[in-house]
């Protein structure tokens, strides 16, 4: 127990000099451009007891769980597909990989121009944020999948679902859970970046409204409230991708 | 590209033929996707929408417009000069945390806290303290880029292997020979990794925030012809940043060849 604080002594120090740090520079700075962390809670309080606020987190919510669903429930059986019919994945590997390093932000104004401003062009831009993590994971593992293996079950005369429950799926779902790992923190950004580009809803409208009225304390509170989300999140996939990496062989 | 479902044994009798069918398979796949999206705006999206022709036909005038040229110049500029500032921060911050127990301890959570944290969501903040100009672009290229850099200069300096520093501390090595001749070019491979993610979301960084702001460059291009329902000029645009992301991944991975040979690992993971 003692052992464990004064390993972790410097951890909370740090933490602790961090938001000292924060509150002095807040109360010495003009307030349009810094805010004291103790203002910046309190306003994050507020915001968090309006009315409103409830809908928008609902609002967020609604948008990534439906885009980064979309995303996984898209991308794992197309990637699991395009693995078994080897012509197609050796064509389109290079296409997949493309598209996972393109920055997606850049195709919004196409889907702004589009699609309007509805709920679906911006679980649109989730998804796409979303699906080439997962696809391009689903690919690669199941590319790696030990062609004995498929030999093996091929000469015990297994049938092709059996192929596909005994041997791809398990094999390649720790690598799909990779993809699962990226895309939701990829999916936050983009249910973000659509709720700035598109239409404003949900947590981005208040971050908007706050920096349109110049309330800085708000934008703190709403950036303090996202990256919490944010380091969550990524604690949630890595959560789910350590899980699943007990199998990996 | 190494095809690991290809049995070894029968692969160097096949090797030949292999090349050429995936190749052609690549080929096919291509084209099937170009004509796929040709046909799909030509039937179902209206006349504006971009189009592989359409995009083809607009190249030559968009690429000779001096317009879209000011605008790539001006995105490239603040990238590099983000990045600039990044690798000068990042790697001093990613060696003190790589050889410092105390610095890591006092800074890891704070800089793994602000990768986690959605870069985009910086944007309200920059444009109160910056307002609409080109300075908040430079701040969100560097938050961009540089958390990548530090973590991965740290991971770097962190896995230098400890014979090399043992026997420079029993030469009487001074410290500082040591951390410019020792730990610096042992973390390089792991700095150009980072580097490499980094020119990627500087690139990203600079595309939000022109979007955000409306301040001229390559992204304000394509969100400016998009809105005019230009969309095959403002493909070009993608296309272009696009080039410059595999184009940068393309040099950094060649560097690695040329100049750090001992270094191997890129050919396990690409």
């Amino acid at each position: 127990m003692l052992d464990s604080l004064r390993k972790n002594a410097p951890v909370w120090l740090s933490l602790l000099a961090g938001a000292v740090l924060w509150e002095i520079a807040g109360r010495n700075s003009n307030p349009a451009f810094l805010v004291p962390l103790s203002e910046t809670l309190v306003r994050l309080w507020q915001l968090m007891g309006s009315p409103q606020f409830a809908t928008q987190a609902l609002d967020s919510a609604t948008l990534f769980v439906t885009g980064v669903g979309l995303g996984i429930v898209v991308g794992m059986p197309l990637g699991l597909l395009l693995a078994r019919v080897r012509i197609i994945r050796v064509g389109i590997d290079p296409y997949i990989m493309t598209l996972y390093a393109t920055p997606m932000v850049a195709l919004i104004p196409f889907i702004l121009s589009l699609m309007g401003f509805g709920f679906a062009p911006k679980v649109l831009v989730v998804f796409l944020f979303s699906v080439f993590p997962v696809l391009y994971n689903t690919v690669e593992g199941a590319r790696s999948i030990k062609p004995e293996l498929i030999e093996v079950a091929r000469s015990y005369r297994s049938s092709e679902r059996a192929l596909w429950r005994e041997v791809m799926i398990p094999y390649t779902l720790p690598y799909t859970m990779t993809g699962v790992r990226q895309a939701i923190a990829r999916g936050l950004v983009g249910m973000v970046a659509a709720e700035f580009f598109l239409s404003a809803t949900g947590l981005g409208q208040l971050i908007m409204n706050a920096s349109q009225n110049f309330d800085t304390s708000g934008v703190f509170a709403m950036i303090l409230l996202i990256g919490v989300i944010g380091v969550a999140l990524m604690r949630l996939g890595l959560y789910i991708e350590q899980r699943f990496a007990r199998w990996r062989i | 590209m190494a095809d690991i479902t290809t049995p070894l044994a029968r692969a160097p009798v096949r090797l030949g033929g292999l090349v050429s069918t995936e190749t052609q398979a690549r080929i096919v796949c291509g084209l099937v996707i170009l004509l796929a999206w040709e046909l799909i705006v030509r039937a179902f999206a209206p006349a504006y929408v971009a189009k592989p022709t359409g995009v083809v036909m607009a190249i030559p005038k968009v690429i000779t417009d001096p317009a879209f040229l000011e605008a790539t110049g001006v995105t490239l500029w603040a990238c590099a000069q983000g990045l600039a500032i990044s690798i000068v921060l990042g790697t001093v911050i990613g060696l003190a945390m790589g050889r410092s127990e105390l610095v890591d301890r006092s800074l890891r959570h704070y800089i793994n806290g602000f990768n986690a944290v959605p870069m985009i969501i910086v944007l309200p903040l920059v444009s109160l303290w910056f307002g609409y100009t080109s300075g908040a672009r430079l701040a969100t290229i560097v938050f961009a880029a540089i958390f990548s850099i530090i973590i991965n200069t740290a991971d770097g300096a962190r896995s230098v292997p400890r014979e090399y520093l043992e026997v420079a501390r029993s030469f009487r090595s001074h410290r500082m020979r040591m951390l410019i001749d020792i730990v610096m070019p042992s973390s390089l491979p792991y700095f150009l990794a980072g580097l490499r993610l980094a020119a990627g979301r500087a690139l990203i960084g600079a595309v939000v925030a022109e979007f955000f702001t409306a301040i001229g460059g390559v992204g304000y291009f394509i969100l400016y012809n998009s809105r005019i329902f230009k969309h095959n000029e403002a493909f070009v645009g993608v296309l272009l940043l696009a080039a410059f992301g595999v184009g940068f991944e393309v040099l950094v991975g060649w560097s690695t060849l040329r100049f750090l040979p001992w270094y191997r690992r890129d050919e396990k993971t690409s």
